[in-house]
């Protein structure tokens, strides 16, 4: 689902952020990255869904070949891979349920089909009961499973998570692992989260990658939370 | 394309909220279109009605050609031929010497009748071509060519202050056609600004929809809808004004100027093509000042 061969990325400025690093993540697949600030996991999620361009190497996701793709095929190709932020990214003026039709309708989608979608995801996410509410009407873990929601509604194969409990206490961070969770079981969405939370990983053992000066410094398939320091 | 249309309703959802949102900025933008439009609606009448003048003058303008003594009548119209190829040249019509004392005699009205007594063998006036030209601005050149033809003993044309007045007129012309594209390159200026505010204000929307894979084309398009909507806002007052102005300037005037020879352009159809023109102008720079903008933002961003 997920192939990176020797990805290397500088920026203009001349930073260096990733050193020819190469990775394989299958379908249906649930990974964590970790790695202190600076590591290139920013970097890597930029280059995954199209917003930055490999300096050198091949990356490959869900089937498309990023290193040969038109800059005008690059939204074609965001519909496959659902984004999520630690900041929630959420549009104030739009209730719960608009946020995450607001990706359906961006797609082009039936008025029709995406008001059965909307229900099918708020289901999911478990907030039927706020389809009317407003962001600044629900909790911070809330605003995080709509961020969810809009990022599934057009059913990606991925899902990249940046720290998506970064803002949440624990209690609400566990519910969205769980979500995140159901998620990959039911939808079989390849699920790729960034993550500091040493709890969080050690609690929910699964492949973890730690990234560190823009290397791949450890795999572990079994799980487990590995220090950078 | 059943896409297209199933998100026109979305657009101007968001073209509308565009507006709202800035309605301050729009309304400035706008009223830069207005004074653009204005002058360019004024030119617009000038310059339509200098043209008919113009083209009025010029069908009066003709060249006298008088032809040699030595020219039998048989060849008459084989030297017709000749001046008629002339490029330039629009209609050549023989003028015998009957018909040239016939001219003369009318030109000096009562007086001219002591003329009669030349009729006949007695008549000194050379046979003649009238000539018409195609262009009036020509006229110099295409006498010149016509003096050249043997068989051709003069070519003359009158009134060369009217040719040098159209010679004005027609640099006033290119002048306010080039006046005109620079004030229309600063409504765009403007207008793309009032978008790049837009843009700015929507930045989060733009980033979500970007984030959900929305095309540039989708993202793009309310822009466009609200620069055309600042366009045509900015529209309704300069037609207005050269719809009304001029319909009243006609009917004060009685429909020419100073001279009869100077005859206004009719308002109608007229004063309806020249008010699709300045819709038309004012689409066209708040579809280009929004694209600049637009395009510019979605060229940064990948």
């Amino acid at each position: 689902m997920i192939k990176l061969e020797n990805v290397t990325k500088v920026y203009k400025t001349g930073t260096r952020a990733l050193n020819g690093i190469s990775l394989y993540i299958n379908q249906g697949e649930f990974v964590y990255i970790i790695g202190a600030t600076g590591s290139g996991k920013s970097t890597l999620i930029k280059i995954l869904n199209g917003e930055e361009a490999a300096s050198k190497g091949k990356v490959n996701v869900a089937g498309t070949d990023l290193t040969k793709l038109r800059t005008g095929r690059i939204p074609y190709f965001r519909r496959n891979v659902g984004v999520v932020y630690q900041d929630f990214c959420l549009l104030p003026k739009k209730t719960v349920f608009e946020n995450v039709a607001f990706a359906l309708e961006v797609v082009s989608e039936k008025t029709i089909y995406i008001r059965k979608r909307v229900r099918e995801v708020l289901k999911l996410v478990d907030l039927e009961e706020k389809a009317k509410s407003f962001p600044n009407e629900i909790s911070g873990g809330q605003k995080q499973r709509v961020a969810i929601g809009r990022a599934i509604a057009n059913k990606p194969k991925v899902l990249i998570a940046d720290e998506p409990t970064g803002n949440l206490d624990p209690e609400k961070s566990e519910e969205i692992i769980a979500l995140l969770e159901r998620i990959n079981r039911e939808e079989g969405t390849t699920i790729l989260m960034v993550t500091h939370d040493k709890e969080l990983v050690e609690k929910h053992k699964k492949r973890t990658i730690l990234l560190q000066d823009g290397y791949i410094v450890a795999d572990l398939m079994e799980g487990g939370y590995v220090s950078h320091d | 394309m059943i896409k297209f249309f199933r998100n026109i309703p979305r657009h101007f959802k968001e073209a509308r909220n565009g507006i709202v949102r800035n309605f301050a900025m729009t309304l400035s933008s706008a009223s830069a279109v207005t004074v653009t439009l204005v002058l360019i609606g004024a030119f617009l009448l000038v310059a339509v009605n200098l043209d008919s003048f113009m083209t009025s003058v010029e069908e009066g303008v003709q060249i006298h050609v008088r032809i040699e003594d030595t020219v039998s009548e048989d060849k008459i119209s084989s030297l017709q031929a000749s001046v008629e190829a002339i490029s330039g040249v629009r209609s050549v019509v023989y003028s015998d010497k009957d018909s040239e004392l016939d001219a003369l005699i009318e030109v000096y009205g009562e007086e001219g009748e002591l003329f009669e007594t030349y009729r006949g063998d007695a008549n000194p006036l050379k046979r003649a071509f009238v000539v018409e030209v195609t262009d009036g601005l020509l006229i110099d050149e295409v006498t010149a060519k016509i003096e050249a033809v043997p068989g051709i003993f003069s070519a003359l044309y009158g009134g060369s202050s009217i040719i040098e007045m159209m010679s004005a007129f027609e640099n006033i012309k290119s002048g306010g056609i080039i006046f005109v594209l620079i004030l229309s390159a600063l409504a765009v200026f403007l207008i793309s600004n009032t978008i790049k505010l837009t843009i700015f204000a929507r930045q989060d929307e733009i980033r979500i929809m970007r984030l959900v894979g929305a095309s540039n084309g989708y993202i793009r398009t309310p822009f466009l809808l609200e620069g055309i909507f600042i366009g045509l806002l900015g529209a309704i007052l300069p037609i207005g004004l050269v719809y009304f102005g001029y319909t009243y300037l006609y009917t004060v005037t009685g429909g020419y100027f100073f001279t009869p020879l100077f005859t206004l352009i009719t308002p109608q159809p007229f004063l309806m093509y020249i008010s699709g023109a300045l819709a038309g102008i004012a689409i066209i720079v708040g579809l280009i000042g929004s694209y600049i903008s637009v395009s510019r933002y979605l060229w940064w961003k990948r």
